[in-house]
């Protein structure tokens, strides 16, 4: 795991916020840390002699400012984020110095384009007319009598059909605005890490498409049982390394990503394929992809002339559910629900379920919940889907849950393969197995649902690319 | 009897078939005929006004004498055909049994034509189900490639039926049908496949409809398109092989259905087949046509010079072109591409109206690939749902009157297509569809600056992706 040593928070001028540390260490120095430096509890902390850095927090800082009680007690004050990037307590910017300008460029040139007429009609066609938007709030008639309790009642479902965008998942509204975003900060290198592939992949795409120099860093694991995704990131035109570090997988291509990232700023942009990393990743994927939820109140009114009453989507980094949700966040009468990972159940200790398992600590550059054993080592999660198969969870979801706006479950392997049946079956849409995680939970929903309560699900990807693995534990 | 429908109503009584009048609904798109021997035909009231009095579609009429058939051959336009005919082409070339089956689907297909309920639940799932209307996006870079040294060069738009639900234009006319089959109360569903896509598209809208299907696959195919089968069996559809390719697989589907003629539905994937499928079928693929013209307008507010696409049976190639077939050729080109496999002179193709010769297959007179027996010849093609050795009688006629112009395509031609878009558009072509984009090799250089160019990129390519890789020894 790269070192991703605490840079902080630079005190910005009017806000009383004392927060943090100053440990602003270049990461390749770990002798020169010194503990007396933090007003933070350390509850266990490990050095390594590569010169990583790991560190966790305990849950209750020590120093508690009066503008985040304020915050705090009046929901509709919630910033998200703040101006340090923070959600509550989590977020931030933990990335070594190297990294912090050009972090703020992004960031100023982030507001810039969202006033800027051109740039937002730009995005709007190409989301048209090459990602296929609007997408459509699909009706689904027999997954609804399916849920319908003896007496003929049950909920109404609705999925959010992502799964019809170009490269077949959510994954591109983002890549596409980034690469734009990109092109007008006038980089023409862009890199990302992908672990199944799909954010790889819509990566690639959006480069082909702007004639932007792509590459990509993968786990050299994953190259192998993805191989047809990397064919795909090659046909498009991308240059593809294997990351043989570590475990071989997404974090240590996270961790590469980031390395090339410090040493080549200056011509290069990195795209981040979810709503984890540093300020302002978390709010820039987020707004990317709220894009989801805009629509889906259009349609909702269109469609009944109101509301949804609760929307369910699955989480792994937590892009997808973040999209859907944000639209709705001060609604109060929409019930949010994220669904994770739990892989062969959450007390084998094989799962992602991040939220429910996880504790707070640092990692790829926020605050965030995470998976970790006691030295603070990151625990390898697993998931039969590589997409939720990420052991943080981006830092506005663990906001979220702490704050209790959202609530969040966990569905297993099997579930999840079972739901993938369920969808294929009665509506014929074939479901990425991500997706299949919040589709397996409504059967726990629907039962505790009021008759004509209106669900929408977030059918975040389609699922060709799992059939082989669905054909291996499925009998068909 | 006013019904709004672009397909001639079939009353076999009469001795001159009334025709369809346009109505707000189809924006025109029919023409109108009143009696004999018109130099011109009416024009409707239709509030559209933008009919021209000499716009007439096919007329379909008994055959008559030759003093009453008019034939202008300056007007491509008129011509007398027999039900079912389009030219000498198509008819129902079927046994007895089958008679009385097709009469009654083209019944039930006048019916729902101008069935509002039906057009309304129809058009709920092309747009929530299938996720239209698919765009018309402009090709920068592709456009860009194309321009000559003095930076001239034609304009390429794709009509992005590579996003259709399941990924290609198949579903446009598979839900459609499942619909009729739901409606006649029929239980089973019966269809054959070359590529597999059609046959995960009906999969996909059985599923949807809650109806029984099952899908003929030549066993050849079947390894050729593995991703296919395994997609179709998770959609809950049983998957039978035939010994053989799609020729073979569609002779067994059609066994099956005669079989059972009282409970199961023969959904047939393409523009071929006996009356009325071939009109069925391109019907319900039209819409690709329509909303072109619609967005051509709002884009650039005209029509469209150029259309291009991929001709196997001609299924995707009707759907874009049937819109425009009222234009003269000066105003809007069409322009069919076929598979020439290995080259034409290699036998190893599938350019069936480059090489064929006019028979009956399959209950349809069209072109078809034949030796001096009539036997049917073995193809070839990369693009394996450019693989049937026939081509629909539509196709047949607008070749024979010269309204469209038909070119071919090599193996190696459509690869290196495939490639193209990939790298210029970060879009995955489906191979089939890449024959349409080789072409415009050939085509752009001829071109004025400027000429707005529709090609009909009908499939994405992800299926193909391990074809290629095969193929492809560098990337």
């Amino acid at each position: 795991m790269a070192a991703v040593a605490a840079a902080t928070t630079t005190t910005t001028a009017g806000t009383t916020t004392t927060s943090s540390c100053r440990v602003a260490k270049s990461y390749s120095s770990v002798a020169a840390f010194s503990l007396s430096q933090l007003s933070f509890k350390f509850n266990k902390f490990t050095s390594r002699p590569n010169n990583s850095v790991r560190c966790t927090l305990t849950r209750n800082p020590v120093s508690v400012t009066e503008m985040d009680a304020k915050i705090e007690s009046d929901p509709d004050l919630w910033q998200r984020p703040d101006t340090l990037g923070r959600f509550g307590k989590f977020g931030g910017k933990y990335v070594p110095e190297t990294l912090m300008y050009a972090l703020s460029e992004l960031e100023s040139a982030f507001y810039k384009l969202a006033d800027d007429q051109e740039f937002q009609e730009e995005l709007s066609g190409i989301l048209k007319d090459y990602v296929g938007r609007e997408s459509p709030l699909y009706f689904a008639e027999r997954l609804t009598e399916h849920y319908k309790g003896p007496n003929g009642e049950g909920p109404l479902i609705y999925l959010k059909r992502e799964d019809l965008n170009h490269t077949g998942a959510h994954k591109i509204n983002n890549a596409v605005a980034q690469a734009l975003l990109a092109k007008r900060l006038g980089k023409q290198r862009i890199i990302a890490e992908t672990g199944a592939g799909q954010h790889g992949v819509a990566t690639a795409t959006v480069c082909a498409r702007f004639g932007l120099q792509c590459i990509i860093y993968m786990g050299a694991q994953d190259m192998e049982r993805q191989a047809l995704n990397v064919f795909r990131m090659r046909l498009l035109g991308a240059e593809v390394r294997a990351v043989h570090s570590g475990t071989a997988t997404l974090k240590d291509a996270t961790s590469e990503a980031i390395r090339d990232w410090v040493t080549n700023v200056e011509t290069t942009h990195y795209i981040l394929g979810s709503v984890a990393g540093p300020h302002p990743y978390p709010m820039m994927v987020r707004d990317f992809h709220a894009v989801i939820g805009k629509e889906t109140r259009k349609q909702a009114l269109e469609k009944w002339g109101g509301k949804p009453d609760v929307l369910v989507a699955c989480v792994g980094g937590g892009s997808n559910a973040m999209g859907l949700f944000h639209e709705f966040v001060n609604d109060k009468e929409v019930r949010l629900i994220g669904v994770e990972a739990a892989g062969h159940g959450l007390d084998s200790g094989k799962h992602a379920a991040t939220l429910t398992k996880g504790e707070v600590g640092v990692l790829h550059g926020a605050m965030s919940y995470l998976l970790q054993d006691e030295d603070g080592q990151i625990v390898e999660p697993h998931s039969i889907s590589a997409g939720l198969d990420y052991p943080g969870v981006g830092p506005e979801h663990s906001f979220l849950k702490d704050e209790g706006r959202a609530e969040y479950y966990n569905v297993t392997d099997d579930e999840a393969l079972e739901a993938f049946k369920r969808l294929s079956r009665l509506e014929g849409i074939i479901p990425a197995l991500e997706t299949s995680h919040a589709l397996a939970y409504l059967e726990k929903l629907c039962p505790t649902l009021p008759n004509g309560t209106r669900v929408v699900l977030n059918c975040s990807g389609r699922g060709d690319k799992d059939v082989h693995t669905a054909i291996k534990y499925l009998q068909v | 009897m006013n019904m709004a429908c672009n397909i001639k109503t079939f009353l076999p009584d009469h001795p001159y078939l009334k025709v369809c009048p346009p109505t707000k609904k189809n924006n025109g798109i029919v023409s109108v005929v009143c009696g004999l021997m018109t130099q011109k035909t009416a024009t409707t009231d239709s509030s559209t006004g933008s009919w021209s009095t000499t716009a007439s579609s096919l007329i379909m009429r008994k055959p008559l004498t030759k003093s009453l058939v008019e034939t202008d051959h300056q007007d491509l336009k008129k011509v007398v055909i027999n039900p079912g005919r389009f030219g000498k082409f198509g008819g129902k070339f079927v046994p007895e049994t089958l008679i009385a089956c097709l009469n009654q689907l083209e019944v039930e297909f006048n019916f729902v034509l101008q069935d509002r309920v039906f057009q309304e639940e129809l058009s709920t799932a092309l747009r929530d189900y299938v996720g239209r209307e698919t765009p018309l996006y402009f090709a920068k870079r592709l456009t860009d490639y194309y321009k000559n040294d003095d930076g001239e060069g034609p304009e390429i738009y794709l009509k992005r039926e590579d996003l259709n639900h399941v990924g290609a234009h198949k579903i446009n006319n598979a839900i459609a049908q499942a619909m009729i089959a739901k409606r006649m109360g029929r239980k089973r569903v019966v269809a054959a496949t070359g590529a597999g896509q059609h046959g995960v598209a009906t999969a996909a809208a059985c599923a949807k409809l809650s109806l029984e299907c099952t899908v003929y696959m030549g066993t050849i195919d079947m390894e050729k398109q593995s991703s296919n089968v395994i997609l179709m069996k998770l959609l809950g559809a049983q998957v039978k092989p035939v010994e053989g390719s799609f020729k073979d697989a569609s002779s067994e589907a059609i066994r099956s259905w005669v079989g059972d003629l009282e409970s199961s539905y023969y959904l047939l994937g393409t523009v071929v087949g006996p009356h009325p499928c071939p009109s069925m079928v391109r019907e319900f693929q039209s819409v690709i046509g329509k909303e072109t013209r619609r967005q051509a307008m709002e884009k650039w507010g005209g029509k469209p010079d150029v259309l291009v696409a991929c001709v196997g049976s001609g299924s995707n190639a009707l759907g874009l072109f049937h819109e425009f077939m009222e234009e003269d050729h000066e105003e809007v080109r069409l322009i069919g591409v076929e598979a020439a496999g290995f080259g034409l002179d290699s036998g190893r193709h599938a350019a069936t109206l480059a090489r064929g010769e006019v028979g009956v297959y399959h209950g349809a007179m069209s072109y078809l690939l034949q030796d001096e027996e009539g036997q049917i010849l073995g193809t070839h093609s990369i693009g394996v749902g450019l693989e049937y050795p026939g081509v629909g009688p539509e196709i047949s006629f607008l070749k024979e009157t010269g309204r469209a112009e038909f070119y071919t395509v090599t193996d190696q031609e459509a690869i290196d297509a495939y490639h193209r878009l990939c790298r210029l558009e970060g879009i995955i072509p489906a191979l089939e569809a890449s024959h349409a984009l080789a072409f415009l090799d050939k085509l752009c250089p001829t071109l004025p600056n400027g000429a707005k160019v529709v090609v009909n990129c009908s499939g994405r390519g992800d299926k193909d992706a391990a074809t290629v890789f095969s193929n492809t020894n560098k990337i």
